[in-house]
């Protein structure tokens, strides 16, 4: 017995040259199954059953009104995600989705606010105003640190996710202040929007309206990114900067005009909150949808059709983390927690696609 | 303005620059080695939660020492990702810093926390396991030296953690440009392909920074938390692991510049309380709350601009994972 055990194992790791996208699909939905079981394990350490959460997260997907709830909820993240893939396409890490949305639902409720208040805007016209003004505002809210990177490399990561809490505070300022509702008994809320204001108008439920519009900013991404010039030098910039270089692109160009898309996508997808779930402007109105984004994104592999789908999941996750909260008593950083658990294994799949792993038992000669 | 009330701004500087000086301490390390901490956030909002837990527990020691060995587990979990899979630095530290925050939001909620509590320590009594507070570390003023006029609180009147900084600054600012190690930690960031010709380990090298990096962000957290706020709410650190990042650019990767930059934040944190007890910015205090994230921002502007970054050098691979051509 003593003996045997001596045999060494042999682990090699040998680059892979190529991978199928079998490989790919399994190692992705293995991450979500191995994140799954660890956040089991902590659910189990606090002494909850794991397959009652998980009943109650399948339960999600499986019933008609959780669904549809699902879609919501997937409509501004799935846009964030799409400004995402342009951003990330280019090499640009926009940590900075979260912040570009609040500057969205704060340029749309503002342009509520203008017409309810002032009568400045007729109510046809509010709509558009506001997707107008959400895409311009998130647009510049990334135009900036865009623009930083392109002319000085200024560290986009760090400048992107300060401006996230910069935009967070700037609503808080305005909700608690100048915007608060004269009616709403001193709750830090805006007025509610008027009906011709809100995604609802074009359906009669935000889901349908919200998907379209998702869907069509998927078309509309893929075309950018397939189809045109920008897109082109966007692949070539985030590829090798020094042939972009060479080629004569103006890189600060590109960058700051790929920013400004990006984050104008996310503007909207900020809209969708107060006028799509919501109905009007509330401090903190986003909880992290900026963030999964980013999952979401990453786990689509800046795919604009896969997009949709997993962010209809990620919508679903946080429908079941509001559902656990309320039945069992778990707190939504449950689900926060669990997708960061995808996100890590997803990370780790990316490994597993790299390389091949081969372990052997016996003495090599 | 009473000399007490300079004294006490200068005394908070201080206390609030420790969390970022203990923070941007490891991450200085990593980076010199050339592994980039984006997790460092995490890091820091898991060292917080888990001496919010521990100190209620055990009391402030043991809380202050599983905090620092649950960031070196996390940093530990980096170094396999980043050193050994030599996977995306940015979205490796990314998905560190999430889960540091989805963990530290789950464990401190309160019904599981209060599982824990008498898990850990059946003899609590109940109004400690739903407390959202944790006793603070006590001061030590050291004898003589605070007394002395506005120095005394400023540099000899804080807790031991805050002396603890101080300390570990000079002694790693020593241990890195001044001894062995310290060459051959610059020498992997520099160059690993030439440190490992020259029989270095650049795997080890990296995979020990890195778990440094994690201890002492969580020790920070800690430190933030049982040292200076400790009133517990869901993501208590509030991007400052961020602000910490950027600092280490500010001291260019020196742990003495460290200290400066650090209490340059801390001091900016504190203006924006005072002002807000002064009564400015009492009806919207949300301006100041941006202070010190624009403050940020406009920092990392400034050390962009060229003749600045001429002065300034990153370690020549920082991010850039290392791999042996075979």
């Amino acid at each position: 017995m003593a003996k045997t055990s001596r045999i060494p194992y042999n682990i090699k790791i040998q680059k892979r040259l190529y991978y199928s996208r079998k490989l790919s699909i399994l190692t992705t939905f293995s991450a979500i199954i191995i994140a799954f079981g660890v956040a089991g394990l902590f659910f189990t350490i606090i002494g909850l059953n794991p397959l009652e959460v998980y009943s109650y997260i399948g339960g999600v997907f499986a019933s008609p009104t959780l669904l549809l709830e699902s879609f919501k909820r997937a409509i501004p993240i799935g846009l964030a995600a799409l400004g995402l893939s342009i951003a990330f396409k280019m090499n640009f890490w926009n940590i900075g989705a979260e912040g570009q949305m609040y500057m969205g639902m704060l340029a749309s409720t503002g342009i509520v606010l203008l017409h309810v208040y002032y009568g400045l805007i007729p109510d046809y016209l509010v709509l558009s105003l506001m997707i107008l003004a959400a895409f311009l505002t998130g647009g510049l809210w990334c135009c900036l640190p865009a623009f930083l990177k392109a002319k000085m490399k200024v560290n986009e990561i760090l400048t992107t996710l300060m401006m996230n809490y910069v935009a967070m505070y700037l609503v808080d300022f305005l909700i608690y202040g100048p915007w608060r509702d004269p009616k709403g008994y001193g709750f830090p809320l805006s007025v509610p929007f008027p009906e011709y204001s809100k995604l609802t108008v074009m359906f009669g439920e935000f889901a349908y309206g919200g998907l379209l519009l998702l869907c069509l900013t998927a078309v509309i991404v893929f075309i950018i990114l397939r189809y045109t010039k920008l897109g082109f030098e966007l692949k070539i910039v985030g590829e090798n900067i020094e042939i972009a270089r060479n080629a004569g692109i103006n890189l600060s160009k590109v960058v700051t005009v790929g920013g400004f898309i990006a984050g104008g996508i996310a503007g909207i997808g900020g809209l969708t909150i107060v006028s799509g779930i919501i109905g009007r402007l509330r401090p903190r109105a986003s909880p992290g949808y900026g963030y999964t984004a980013i999952i979401v994104v990453l786990l689509s592999a800046l795919n604009p059709w896969l997009i949709i789908p997993v962010s209809i999941f990620f919508g679903g996750l946080f429908v079941a983390g509001d559902i656990l909260q309320a039945t069992l008593r778990i707190p939504g950083a449950a689900v926060e927690m669990y997708q960061a658990l995808i996100f890590l294994f997803i990370v780790i799949g990316e490994f597993m696609k790299r390389y091949k792993i081969t372990i052997t038992r016996g003495v090599v000669e | 303005m009473s000399i007490q009330w300079v004294e006490q701004v200068l005394q908070l500087t201080v206390q609030m620059g420790t969390v970022y000086l203990l923070a941007s301490l490891g991450e200085i390390y990593a980076e010199r080695s050339g592994v980039l901490n984006l997790g460092l956030e995490g890091m820091m909002i898991m060292g917080a939660a888990t001496s919010f837990i521990f100190s209620i527990a055990y009391g402030h020691l043991p809380a202050i020492f599983i905090a620092a060995v649950v960031g070196a587990l996390m940093g530990f979990i980096l170094s396999i990702l980043a050193v050994d899979m030599k996977l995306n630095q940015v979205i490796v530290g990314l998905a560190l810093t999430l889960l540091g925050i989805g963990l530290s939001g789950f464990f401190t909620f309160p019904e599981i926390r209060k599982n824990i509590l008498l898990k850990l320590n059946p003899s609590l009594p109940e109004e400690m396991l739903l407390t959202q507070q944790a006793e603070k570390l006590p001061e030590i003023p050291i004898p003589l030296f605070s007394n002395i006029p506005i120095l005394g609180k400023m540099l000899f009147s804080h807790n031991v953690l805050v002396y603890f900084s101080l300390i570990f600054s000079i002694l790693m600012w020593f241990i890195l440009f001044k001894t062995r190690i310290g060459l051959t930690i610059r020498s992997v960031g520099e160059n690993p392909s030439m440190a490992d010709s020259l029989g270095v380990n650049v795997y080890m090298v990296r995979r020990a920074t890195t778990i440094i990096s994690g201890a002492f962000a969580s020790l920070a957290g800690a430190y933030f938390f049982i040292g200076f706020h400790p009133f517990w709410r869901e993501g208590v650190t509030a991007g400052r692991g961020f602000i910490a990042l950027a600092l280490v650019i500010l001291a260019t990767w020196s742990p003495l510049r460290a200290i400066l930059g650090a209490y340059l934040f801390g001091g900016v944190e504190t203006f924006q309380y005072r002002l807000q007890l002064f009564g400015l910015g009492a009806q919207s205090p949300y301006f100041l709350a941006m202070l010190p994230y624009i403050m940020t921002i406009i920092t990392l502007i400034i050390i962009s601009t060229e003749s600045i970054k001429k002065k300034i050098g990153a370690p020549a691979s920082l991010g850039i994972p290392y791999s042996r051509e075979e």
